[in-house]
């Protein structure tokens, strides 16, 4: 089966990672998948507000995804955030709790501003590649990175990282973020249907590209700090 | 051997290693983007969390009931009892103080306050701070030497500068946290303030 766009089943599109990016930003994270841009900002550990809210034995999490008015077709971002942007946003603070050494921080809080400039389906999982490469540019403590890829079934084929044309058209569309280290999975959502045996041979390769998304991400964070020894050293 | 890891990445190395690190499963495995060494894990950023002993700049934010609450660059504030300075503080001032006391949820009790004025602040990573200050002092003896400045050095990245040639001192300093990860270091500073250029890119 060939798909739309030429790719073979198991093929990402194009992946670019960035890390530091904005100079403001404790830390800082683009990437550019295929057609999506997701710009995300970190800030933290910082002063709870409102102070009620801040727990004495960790650090809180705050995330905001949010398209751009441009980002896409119809319109987005005008006005407050709508029920898919505070899902996305609720999806990915929960990521995070799981991967960050919260306990380190108490009373503090973590502020990640998720921002998708062009969207091309697939962007929750681009958002959050993203942030995992922000908060460790930040210097926050975490498990290990998190990394993942979107699977999903279209024409009775199974295939990776979807894109919006097969999003919309397609039988099935699982994001999935794993925890690269020991494989476990930190985000799993689910939208159509699909056969015990067809589901089981999705995870398989979302585990198996969420690699190729990982390696990526460390290359971003080591650059900056390579090209500086490089210059000086020769 | 230096290596730059990132968080995830196991560690080789004695179960006593220090630093951003954490242990599972009898492993142990970076917690954040730095340089493993044999014994110890150097993060290459972060923010500063207050260490008993340490000398901070910090600026005082507030005072109520005989406490100035201080902002020490840190996501904790620290605080000052009236009771415990001679001098007078106000809202407004920089002071470099001592940490006497830190508890488990970061509580910062600071002593010895004393009021800096004129001269010059900048404020670095935290991080960096270690390598400004060199082996038993090394490089901050170097850079007072060549620039003629005295220099306070706050644990958390801020440093205060008076006297001499400042500008050429920031320009060594802002190098030196822009190298920090690289070997070879005080050599190439050396360099630097002897030629006292000012023209060098940091």
């Amino acid at each position: 089966m060939k798909r739309h766009d030429g790719r073979k089943e198991d093929e990402l599109r194009k992946l670019k990672v960035e890390a530091g990016v904005l100079k403001r930003a404790d830390g800082s994270a683009l990437v550019e998948w295929g057609n999506n841009k997701a710009l995300v900002g970190v800030y933290g550990p910082q002063e709870v507000v409102p102070k009620h809210m801040a727990n004495p034995y960790r650090a809180i999490i705050n995330c905001n995804y949010r398209m751009a008015p441009f980002s896409s077709k119809e319109e987005h971002g005008r006005g407050i955030p709508n029920r898919r942007a505070y899902e996305i946003g609720k999806v990915a603070k929960h990521v995070f709790e799981n991967a960050v050494l919260t306990n380190k921080f108490p009373e503090t809080m973590i502020n990640i501003q998720m921002e998708i400039l062009q969207s091309d389906g697939g962007t929750r999982v681009a958002a959050i590649t993203a942030a995992a490469v922000a908060l460790a540019d930040a210097g926050i403590p975490m498990r290990d990175i998190p990394a993942g890829v979107a699977v999903g079934k279209v024409d009775g084929e199974i295939v990776a990282d979807l894109d919006k044309v097969e999003d919309n058209t397609g039988e099935a569309d699982i994001p999935l973020i794993f925890s690269p280290k020991n494989e476990e999975i930190l985000l799993l959502q689910m939208d159509g249907l699909l056969t015990k045996e067809e589901f089981k041979k999705a995870l398989e390769m979302a585990k198996e590209k969420s690699k190729e998304v990982h390696e990526l991400q460390v290359k971003a964070l080591k650059k900056k700090y390579e090209e500086i020894s490089k210059e000086v050293m020769g | 051997m230096k290596k730059i890891v990132v968080p995830g990445d196991e560690i080789s190395g004695g179960k006593t290693f220090k630093g951003e690190v954490y242990k599972e499963n009898g492993k142990t495995y970076a917690a954040v983007v730095g340089l493993a060494e044999d014994e110890r894990m150097i993060a290459l950023k972060g923010k500063y969390l207050p260490q008993l002993e340490d000398i901070v700049v910090g600026f005082v934010e507030d005072e109520n009931f005989g406490r100035y609450a201080v902002d020490i660059n840190s996501p904790y504030e620290g605080t000052i009892s009236g009771r415990m300075t001679r001098i007078r503080l106000r809202i407004g001032d920089i002071i470099s103080a001592k940490v006497s006391s830190v508890d488990e949820v970061h509580n910062t009790e600071l002593i010895e306050p004393r009021r800096l004025w004129g001269g010059r602040l900048i404020e670095v990573e935290h991080v960096k701070v270690p390598r400004i200050i060199g082996k038993k002092g090394s490089m901050l003896k170097m850079l007072e030497e060549y620039t003629n400045c005295s220099i306070i050095v706050g644990k958390n990245g801020r440093i205060y500068l008076r006297g001499g040639n400042i500008p050429l001192a920031v320009m060594a300093i802002l190098k030196i946290c822009k190298e920090a990860h690289t070997s070879g270091l005080t050599d190439r500073i050396k360099k630097m303030l002897e030629k006292g250029e000012l023209n060098e890119k940091a």
